[in-house]
C-alpha cells in the first residue's frame, strides 16, 4: 500500500466525525443567522438579511480590534513567558522532566473560574496584595487585567506545544550550534528557534483563536470600555435570546479569524517544507 | 456592502440555505407547543417519582430540599441555569424539568404557548398566606398556572461607610461620591429600565427616540463607571465597588461575607421601583408534577419559608412567619424589603413585543460598543 | 563556512564530544541561573491563585480576605453534597471518555494530515482549525441545535459527543508540530527492514510521537474537565458536571465550597497526571528495543 493511501486511510474517523458533529452543526448556525426571534423569543429560521445588515456598522470595529489586540498581547506575553520556560524543562529538566511539566500543567486543572475568582480576591482593591503592602492600586476592571487574565487561562497551550517540539531536539544540535555560532544567543536564534517553529506556531494559534473569542476575562476583569467580540455573542445567546443576531456575529468573526488560520497554514506549511529539506 | 450585488448575491444564496435544508420557517426547539388540553389535565398531589428540579443556584436552602427527600422519600435532581434565556434553551430543547422557576414576564409567554401546566390552587395548603396581590397577577389571570416563589427589587447597592452624596436618585450612580468605584448591572433589561426610569419614562418604553435618550445617557454614564458587571456581589465584597446596581437580595449576600455587614446599605431610587418575582411552575412535559406539587406545599409552609428567605435573602411573599422572618433579617436596613406597597407602586418588567425587543437589543449592544 | 564567527567568544572545546543522554545539562550554558530565577517567579505567580484556594478552602469561616482558623467544614458540605459527588463523577468521566477519543482521533488526523498528500487532506487542513475559531458559546448552541434537530436526547452522551468534537483540533495541532519534524527516513528504514506500514506506525511513529501525544491528552484532560460553556448547552437535566454548576454558582459569592471543590480537583489532577507519567513506562521496554534497532535515540 502506498503511503498516501495508508495515512489518508487515518483520515476518515475524525474526518467523518468532524463532519457530522461539527460541520452539521456550523451549517445550522450559519442558517440560523438569517433567521429571527418570535415573540416567546423562540429563534426561528428562515432567509432574511436583516441580522447581516445590522452588522455593517463600523460601530462595531472597535470591538473587532480590540478583540484582535488582547489576544495578539495574549500570545506575545505567552510566547515571552512560555518558551523560556518550555526551554528550560526542555533543556535543563533532567530527571525532573516530565514532574516539571506536570507542575506547569497542574494549575490548569483547578477550575478557570476558581483561580480566576482567586486573582480577583488577591489583587482586588481590598484583597490580598494591596493589604500586604498597605497600597490602593487597581489592578482590576483595567485592560491588564484583561489581558493577564487571558495569558494566565491560556498559558498552558503555549508551553505544551513547544516542550514537545523542544524535547525531541538533540541536545547535539545545539552544542553544535555553539561551536558554530559561538554565543548561545546566536544558537538560540539559529539553531534552537527554527526547529521549535513548529511548536511556537502550533501554541501561539492555540492561544490566539481562542483568545479572540473569550468572554470570561473581560466580563470579570475588564472595566466598561473592555467588550470583546466574545462577550458580544454570549449577550445574545445567553441574555438577549437572539441567536440568530449571535449566529450572524459568530460567522462574520469566524470569516475574519480565517486570514489568521490561513496564515498559519501556510506558516506552517513552510516550515515543513524547510524541516524536512 | 450595501450596493455591491456579489455580496448581496452570496448573502442571498447562503439566505437559501435555511430553505435548502428545509428549515425556513422551524423554530430551533424540540418541546412542541403544548396544547390548552394538555396543559389543563388535573395534577394528582403525590409522590410520582423523584423531582428534576431547574433554577437559579443557591436560591433554595439545601436543608430544605434534604428535609422534602428525607419526607417524601425521594431524590431532587438538581440543576441550574443562570439567566431566564439559559432555561428557555433547555426547556426548548426538550428536557423535560418537573418545576422550574420563571420570572413574571415568562411565565406570560410559556403560557401563551400552552408549555405550563395548571396548578390548582385549592389543593396547596397554606396557599392562602400567599399576598392577595398575587391571587390574580398580571402575567397569570386567575394564578392558575404557578405560585410566587421569591421576590426582587433593583436598587442601588451603597457603602455608607464610604460613599457620600447618595440623594435617593437612580443618578447617584455617576453622580454621587464613590471614589470612582461605581458599576452598573450587566443586564440589558435592568439598565436599559433604569435609563428609561431616569428620563423620565416608564419602564417598559419601546419608542425608538425615547430609547435613543436612554442610550444617550448610558453612554455619557459610561465614563464614571468603573465596570458593567453581573457579578455584584464579588464587586461589592471584595471592596471594588462601593455603589453597585443590583438586587436586593444581592446586599443581604454580600452582608453575610463581610466583617461590616451595617455599612452595606440599599437604596430604592425615586424615579421608579423595578420590582419583580420569580415562581413556581410545572411544564407541561413534567415527567412527576405530582411530586412537583407535593413541593410547592412543602415550600409554602411557614417555617420552611422563614427558613428559606434566611438562607436566600430575598423576601417571599407570604403572610406570616415568612415575612416577619425577612423584616427582622433587614431592620436595620427596611429599604431591602419588598412590601406590598413596594409592589403595587413599582413597575414591572413586561413582555416586549417583536420590534420592542429588537429595540431594546439594539439599544444595548449600541451602549456596549461605544 | 562562510557563518562562522571570526571573534573568539567561547573558549576551544575538544571537537568530537559524545552525544550525550537528552537532558543532562551542557555545563558552559550560563543561562541556567537567570532561567532558574525566572522559572521560580513563573512558578510563583502560577501557583499563587492555587495557593490561595488550597488556603481558603480550609478556612473556618467564610471570609475570602481573613483566615480565622482551620476547618473541614466545606469539604463536609461537598461530600455531603449526593449531587455535587455526582456532579464530579460526571466530570470525571467526561473528561477522560474525551481524553482517550479525542486523543486518538486527533492523533489519527495529524498522521493523515501530514503524511497523506490529496485534495481531501488539504481541505481536512482548514477544517481542522475551524473548531479552534469558533467562540465557545457558538460550539455549544451549535451543538445545541444540532442535537436538537436529530432529537438526540441530552445526557453525559451529548456532552461527551461535543467535548470530544471540539478537542481533536488541539490534539491534531500539538501532534502535528511534533510529527513534522519527525525524520521520514527512519520510517522508511523499517520499513526496508520488513515492517508493515502499519508496523512501522505502531513501532516507530508513535513512540517517536508518544510526547506530544501525552501532552495533547493531558491539554484534552484539562479543557474538558475545565469546561463549562459547551458543557452548559449539552447537558441533560442531571448531573450537570462541575463546571457548570460552578459557573452558576459563583456570581452568587464564592462560597467557601467552591474553594473546597477546587482543592479536591487539584487532588485529583495530581492522581491522574501521576498515572499518566507511569504510562509511558510501560513503553519503555519499546522504546529500548528501537535504541536497539536504530542505534540512536528515537524519543
Amino acid at each position: 500500500m502506498n503511503e498516501n493511501r495508508f495515512a489518508s486511510g487515518f483520515l476518515v474517523p475524525p474526518g467523518v466525525w468532524l463532519l457530522l458533529l461539527f460541520v452539521v452543526p456550523l451549517v445550522l448556525v450559519l442558517a440560523l443567522s438569517f433567521g429571527y426571534t418570535d415573540d416567546l423569543g423562540e429563534a426561528i429560521y428562515s432567509t432574511r438579511l436583516d441580522n447581516y445588515e445590522r452588522l455593517v456598522d463600523p460601530d462595531y470595529l472597535p470591538v473587532l480590534f480590540r478583540s484582535v489586540g488582547f489576544a495578539l498581547a495574549a500570545v506575545v506575553l505567552c510566547l515571552l513567558i512560555g518558551y523560556p520556560v518550555a526551554y528550560y524543562i526542555a533543556i535543563f529538566g533532567g530527571r525532573w522532566k516530565n514532574v516539571l511539566i506536570a507542575l506547569v500543567v497542574l494549575p490548569f486543572f483547578v477550575n478557570y473560574l476558581i483561580r480566576t475568582y482567586a486573582w480577583i480576591a488577591m489583587l482586588g482593591d481590598d484583597g490580598l496584595v494591596n493589604g500586604l503592602f498597605d497600597s490602593s492600586i487597581r489592578f482590576l476592571n483595567t485592560p491588564y487585567a484583561v489581558i493577564g487574565g487571558l495569558v494566565y487561562g491560556f498559558m498552558a497551550f503555549m508551553i505544551l506545544p513547544i516542550y514537545a517540539s523542544l524535547d525531541r531536539m538533540d541536545p547535539a544540535l545545539i552544542e553544535a550550534g555553539k561551536d558554530l555560532y559561538g554565543g548561545p544567543w546566536q544558537t538560540f536564534l539559529h539553531v534552537t528557534l527554527p526547529h521549535t517553529m513548529q511548536g511556537v506556531l502550533a501554541g501561539s494559534l492555540l492561544v490566539f483563536l481562542p483568545a479572540v473569542g473569550d468572554f470570561v476575562s473581560a466580563s470579570l476583569l475588564g472595566g466598561p470600555e473592555e467588550v470583546m467580540v466574545g462577550n458580544l455573542i454570549q449577550q445574545q445567546f445567553q441574555a438577549s435570546d437572539n441567536w440568530p443576531f449571535g449566529a450572524a456575529l459568530t460567522v462574520a468573526m469566524m470569516a475574519f479569524l480565517m486570514i489568521f488560520m490561513l496564515f498559519y497554514l501556510r506558516a506552517a506549511a513552510r516550515e515543513t517544507r524547510e524541516a524536512t529539506a | 456592502m450595501n450596493g455591491n450585488p456579489n455580496r448581496r448575491e452570496l448573502l442571498q444564496g447562503g439566505a437559501g440555505l435555511a430553505l435548502g435544508l428545509g428549515l425556513a420557517g422551524c423554530g430551533v426547539g424540540n418541546i412542541d407547543r403544548g396544547s390548552l388540553a394538555e396543559t389543563e389535565k388535573p395534577i394528582r398531589k403525590r409522590v410520582d417519582g423523584d423531582l428534576v428540579y431547574f433554577n437559579y443556584s443557591e436560591y433554595i436552602d439545601p436543608d430544605l430540599v434534604k428535609k422534602f427527600e428525607k419526607r417524601y422519600g425521594v431524590r431532587v435532581r438538581e440543576s441550574y441555569f443562570d439567566s431566564m434565556s439559559a432555561m428557555m434553551a433547555k426547556l426548548r430543547a426538550g428536557i423535560a424539568y418537573d418545576v422550574i422557576f420563571p420570572s413574571a414576564e415568562y411565565v406570560q409567554r410559556l403560557r401563551s404557548g400552552f408549555l405550563l401546566r395548571r396548578i390548582d390552587r385549592d389543593k396547596i395548603r397554606n396557599i392562602d398566606t400567599v399576598y392577595s396581590y398575587f391571587d390574580d397577577p398580571w402575567y397569570d389571570p386567575g394564578a392558575e398556572h404557578g405560585t410566587p416563589y421569591g421576590l426582587y427589587a433593583t436598587g442601588l447597592g451603597y457603602r455608607a461607610d464610604k460613599v457620600t452624596g447618595m440623594t435617593g436618585s437612580w443618578r447617584d450612580l455617576g453622580e454621587a461620591d464613590s471614589g470612582d468605584r461605581s458599576f452598573l448591572l450587566d443586564d440589558h433589561q435592568e439598565a436599559i429600565g433604569m435609563a428609561n426610569l431616569v428620563n423620565g419614562y416608564p419602564l417598559n418604553e419601546t419608542d425608538r427616540d425615547k430609547l435613543e435618550e436612554s442610550k444617550d445617557y448610558l453612554v455619557d454614564l459610561k465614563p464614571k463607571l468603573r465596570g458593567v458587571s453581573a457579578d455584584t456581589i464579588t464587586n461589592m465584597a471584595s471592596g471594588n465597588a462601593w455603589i453597585q446596581h443590583l438586587w436586593n437580595g444581592d446586599i443581604v449576600n454580600i452582608r453575610y461575607q463581610v466583617d461590616n455587614p451595617e455599612d452595606y446599605r440599599f437604596q430604592k431610587c425615586r424615579e421608579g421601583l423595578p420590582v419583580g418575582n420569580d415562581n413556581f411552575c410545572i411544564p407541561v412535559n413534567a415527567k412527576h408534577p405530582g411530586t412537583a406539587l407535593l413541593f410547592i406545599e412543602f415550600m409554602l409552609e411557614p417555617e420552611h419559608a422563614a427558613q428559606n428567605v434566611e438562607w436566600i435573602g430575598y423576601p417571599m411573599p407570604y403572610e406570616g412567619a415568612a415575612t416577619e422572618a425577612f423584616q427582622g433579617l433587614v431592620k436595620d436596613d427596611p429599604e431591602i424589603n419588598v412590601t406590598i406597597e413596594d409592589l403595587e407602586n413599582g413597575q414591572q418588567f413586561e413582555n416586549l413585543k417583536g420590534d420592542g425587543r429588537l429595540a431594546w437589543d439594539e439599544v444595548w449592544t449600541e451602549f456596549r460598543v461605544a | 563556512m562562510s557563518t562562522v564567527e571570526s571573534r573568539p567568544t567561547a573558549p576551544a572545546r575538544p571537537a568530537a564530544e559524545p552525544a550525550r543522554a537528552p537532558g543532562r545539562p551542557p555545563k558552559e550554558f550560563d543561562r541556567p541561573r537567570f532561567l532558574k530565577l525566572f522559572m521560580g517567579v513563573f512558578f510563583l505567580f502560577l501557583f499563587a491563585p492555587i495557593v490561595l484556594v488550597v488556603l481558603f478552602s480550609f478556612n473556618s469561616s467564610r471570609s475570602l480576605q481573613d483566615f480565622q482558623g482551620f476547618s473541614t467544614r466545606w469539604y463536609e458540605t461537598f461530600f455531603e453534597s449526593e449531587s455535587l459527588r455526582e456532579s464530579l463523577v460526571a466530570s470525571l468521566e467526561i473528561a477522560l471518555v474525551t481524553m482517550v477519543i479525542g486523543t486518538i482521533l486527533g492523533t489519527m488526523l495529524a498522521y493523515g494530515l501530514v503524511r497523506a498528500r490529496t485534495r481531501v487532506s488539504s481541505s481536512l487542513n482548514v477544517l481542522m482549525l475551524v473548531p479552534l475559531v469558533t467562540p465557545e458559546i457558538v460550539a455549544g448552541a451549535s451543538a445545541l441545535l444540532l442535537f436538537t434537530q436529530v432529537k438526540l436526547e441530552l445526557s453525559l452522551t451529548t456532552i461527551i459527543l461535543a467535548h470530544i468534537t471540539f478537542s481533536i483540533s488541539y490534539v491534531t495541532v500539538v501532534v502535528r508540530a511534533r510529527l513534522v519534524s519527525l525524520s521520514h527516513e527512519v520510517e522508511e528504514a523499517s520499513m526496508d527492514l520488513g515492517a508493515t506500514r502499519w508496523q512501522t506506525f505502531r513501532l516507530v511513529t508513535l513512540p517517536a510521537l508518544w510526547p506530544a501525544v501525552v501532552a495533547a491528552g493531558l491539554l484534552v484532560f484539562a479543557l474538558s474537565f475545565d469546561d463549562f460553556v459547551l458543557s452548559f448547552f449539552t447537558t441533560g437535566e442531571s448531573p450537570q458536571p462541575l463546571p457548570v454548576r460552578i459557573w452558576t454558582q459563583i456570581r452568587f459569592g464564592v462560597r467557601p465550597t467552591i474553594n473546597a471543590i477546587g482543592t479536591f480537583m487539584l487532588v485529583i489532577s495530581v492522581v491522574s497526571i501521576g498515572l499518566a507519567l507511569l504510562l509511558p513506562r510501560l513503553f519503555g521496554r519499546r522504546e529500548s528495543g528501537l535504541k536497539v534497532l536504530l542505534g540512536r535515540e528515537a524519543a
